[in-house]
């Protein structure tokens, strides 16, 4: 028999170590590929952005809008040749509705202008025929899929809201919506968990000081290669007006979200090293427990002539291959668990947070590679102890 | 029952395994002493310095100051209900305006929101804890600001003698730090309210109205007060009651995601603790054929070896325990949603946090020493010596 088979015989000699430890390392790593996976998920949904759209908001705060001219202004934009820097710019509100009926469920009430708001957001696919009620309707409202299905409303139905940001109607009447339509997208930069309505019904009924004002400005630039030289020139045109506002585009925007989680992120970072630390420990717990129950055998290996270095490297493919064995259960059982059911979970409840939550192939690399390394580097002190192992004193020894 | 030296001694002889398991059970146990912490230090951060005798006046539907709106001609009213202490024949209490400015985070990327609150002369007389401690107290009617401890130097502007733009031209600058407590307050940057309402277009009004209570008992009457007269639209909190609401949705979230996140770890600390227990008790057949030879009954044998999973995991857990105390003076920025704004806490130590983890480290004991210790217990007497 070969070294490597020996190491391979020796992994089954306890068959209940080997399960609990094969157990153990795949359940590790199936915890270090999830956390792993929210980590970089939300570095993931960036590249679902568009370089070429154009957020423009208040330059200090969120909770401050923007007169509702800047948006002809954002539009009418024109470079130093003459020639239009935009091609379609439309303007949102964010409502905060909440349902009454769903007093806990979040989901985002957005009013948009519903004459542009396609031409900006054109992943967001409506059906013609509620398209036209859409534009026929005032208080019409078209809401995500996904939401629909989640709340079991229809085309048709009539939902009221509640704002804690706006109040009632300025005439005292609830806000009454109907919805006309279902959206669906066609990529993942645009959520289907959104209620969009009608950005004129909403400036109907807010107070007069309210009136005519927008959350926020999107725009398409005419070309993507320069985004960055209209979003200057977009800031510029306001800059000596009495709001001065911050323009960027959808990834460079989605980047500074990162600031509002960066620290669970980091959390998260650590916590999957923690992992691998634990990872670590059960694996140099079963190597150095099989290596200390053969002592004897690894002295008489050695009084017939094994060379210290053959018996070391011995102990390291065994640590290894027990890495590995539990690296390919942890692999499939992450596949199947987060890839999945988590996976079809997050993106189908919570889109808002996690547009995307799939494991990207390099992850299940790293699960695998760091299960690898720390399975050798389990190995190095029980291997070190069998290289420097005194034959006479141990033979004597009884087990 | 088996006398506890012997299992004491008996892991003492496998303590490189020992060892193992101990220091894992060690790495579970502090990752969830640490996010109660967390949790807790949310609590503590937001809640503390609430005075039962100060009540929060704010618009009906709001959840919190960011959201609430209260006419200008509304604080007047509210001031001149009966109920409110009075000093020179005057309500103590008014109105403060809260607003959130993003700011470019330092050491991290992203910006985040803060919490910039406009504040008068009578703000100051409701919170006795607050004192600056560096600097000077903003001069009211000016352009100046003071920023609060916690927040101090986390975010591009935020340090003495810096300034934050919060319009053009009219930048704020930093004259003073200020603590209070260890309070929420200490996350924020505090200005004149005039200033503050000038700088963000809120001349109609304010965000909130504080004031002072006769007494703590006279809240009840207060609300009805004020609850009562539709065309207000306000209600009326007490501010420990309204603080702990503030802080509820993200100590939950953190409590939660520790249990969840602990869970999953514990299973690899209790799949270390069953290998070294099953090699203890594999290695130690013909002791425990002696030992129920001598006559103790399966159930010592199983007790002993449950013991001694004990022993190793309660150890871990101490030792656990230890590693979190140590990270109690660590100071987290994470973001309120209950205020959408930055909030710099520190992990907070506490009774329910260290015995909750204290128990986790004791069930991961009972868990991996269980399948152990009965296969153990069932060991033949005969059959081991024989062998």
């Amino acid at each position: 028999m070969n070294l490597p088979g020996l190491a391979v015989r020796n992994i089954y000699r306890n068959p209940v170590r080997l399960a609990l430890t094969i157990a153990g390392v795949a359940v590790a790593l199936l915890t270090f590929v999830t956390l792993r996976t929210a980590v970089m998920s939300w570095d993931e949904a960036k590249n679902y952005t568009l370089k070429d759209r154009l957020v423009t908001r208040h330059k200090v705060t969120f909770v401050m809008d923007l007169p509702k001219n800047y948006a002809d202004d954002v539009r009418d934009l024109k470079g130093a040749d003459g020639k239009p820097l935009i091609r379609a710019s439309t303007f949102l509100n964010w409502f905060g509705g909440k349902d009454p009926a769903h007093e806990n469920d979040f989901f985002a009430t957005i009013a948009a202008d519903h004459t542009t708001f396609l031409t900006v957001y054109d992943e967001i696919k409506i059906p013609d025929d509620q398209l036209k009620a859409f534009n026929e309707t005032r208080n019409g409202a078209v809401v995500g899929d996904l939401l629909a299905a989640k709340f079991n409303w229809k085309v048709g139905d009539n939902i009221t809201l509640e704002s804690p940001i706006f109040g009632a109607r300025e005439n005292g009447e609830p806000w009454a919506f109907k919805i006309v339509g279902l959206y669906s997208t066609t990529s993942k930069a645009v959520d289907r968990l959104t209620f969009y309505f009608r950005w004129d019904y909403m400036n109907d009924g807010v107070r007069a000081e309210a009136k005519d004002r927008v959350g926020w400005i999107a725009s398409r630039s005419v070309d993507a290669a320069h985004a960055a030289e209209v979003t200057a020139a977009i800031d510029k045109r306001f800059d000596d007006a009495d709001t001065q506002t911050l323009t960027q585009d959808e990834a460079t925007f989605f980047q500074g979200f990162m600031g509002m989680v960066s620290s669970v992120l980091a959390i998260m970072s650590y916590l999957s090293y923690i992992i691998l630390a634990i990872l670590g420990l059960i694996l140099a717990n079963a190597i150095s427990m099989s290596v200390r129950e053969r002592t004897n055998e690894y002295a008489s290996m050695k009084a017939i002539g094994f060379h210290a270095k053959t018996l070391a490297s011995l102990i390291l493919t065994e640590s290894t291959l027990i890495a590995l064995a539990g690296a390919i259960p942890g692999v499939i059982l992450s596949y199947l668990i987060v890839d999945v059911a988590l996976g079809d979970f997050l993106e189908y409840n919570l889109a808002n947070f996690f547009p995307v939550f799939r494991v990207k192939i390099w992850t299940y690399a790293e699960a695998v590679a760091a299960a690898t390394v720390i399975g050798l580097l389990a190995g190095i002190v029980p291997a070190l102890t069998v290289a420097r192992l005194n034959v006479v004193e141990n033979l004597r020894r009884v087990a | 029952m088996i006398p506890y030296q012997y299992n004491l001694r008996s892991i003492w002889v496998r303590r490189v395994t020992a060892i193992i398991t101990v220091l894992g059970v060690a790495l579970v146990t502090a990752v969830l002493a640490a996010a109660l912490m967390l949790a807790a230090g949310v609590k503590k951060s937001v809640a503390v310095g609430g005075q039962d005798d100060v009540a929060i006046i704010m618009r009906a539907g709001a959840t919190g100051e960011l959201e609430s709106g209260v006419d200008e001609a509304a604080v007047g009213l509210v001031l001149s209900q009966p109920g409110l202490a009075q000093e020179n024949g005057k309500p103590i209490g008014g109105g403060e305006i809260v607003v959130v400015v993003a700011l470019d985070k330092l050491g991290a990327i992203g910006f985040s929101n803060v919490n910039m609150r406009g504040y008068s002369d009578q703000s100051l007389k409701l919170r006795p804890n607050l004192k600056v401690v560096e600097g000077a107290l903003p001069k009211p009617g000016t352009d100046e600001a003071m920023v609060g401890r916690g927040i101090l130097g986390r975010f591009k502007g935020l340090t003495l003698g810096d300034q934050i733009s919060v319009r053009k031209n009219r930048p704020l600058r930093i004259v003073g730090v200020f603590e209070d407590g260890g309070s929420g307050a200490e996350s924020e940057i505090w200005a004149d309210v005039v200033t503050v309402r000038a700088a963000f277009g809120r001349q109609s009004g304010v965000s909130v109205v504080r004031a002072r209570l006769a007494s703590a008992g006279g809240i009840d009457a207060f609300r009805a007060v004020i609850e009562s007269d539709k065309r207000l639209g306000l209600k009326v909190k007490s501010e420990p009651d309204f603080l702990a609401a503030q802080s509820e949705g993200l100590s939950k979230f953190l409590t939660i995601m520790g249990f969840i996140v602990s869970l999953f770890f514990s299973l690899g600390a209790i799949i270390g603790a069953t290998i070294t227990m099953h090699a203890a008790v594999a290695h130690r057949t013909r002791e425990i054929g002696t030992l129920r030879a001598l006559g103790f009954s399966r159930y010592a044998i199983l007790m002993g070896f449950l013991m001694e999973a004990l022993v190793m995991t309660v150890t871990g857990g101490a030792i656990g325990l230890l590693g979190a105390l140590a990270l109690s003076t660590t100071k987290i920025s994470m973001m309120n949603p209950a205020t959408w704004s930055e909030l710099v806490f520190a992990l907070a130590p506490s009774t329910q946090a260290f015995v909750t983890a204290g128990l986790f480290s004791v069930g991961m004991g009972l868990l991996g020493g269980f399948l152990p210790a009965v296969r153990a217990s069932r060991i033949s007497p005969l059959e081991a010596l024989r062998s």
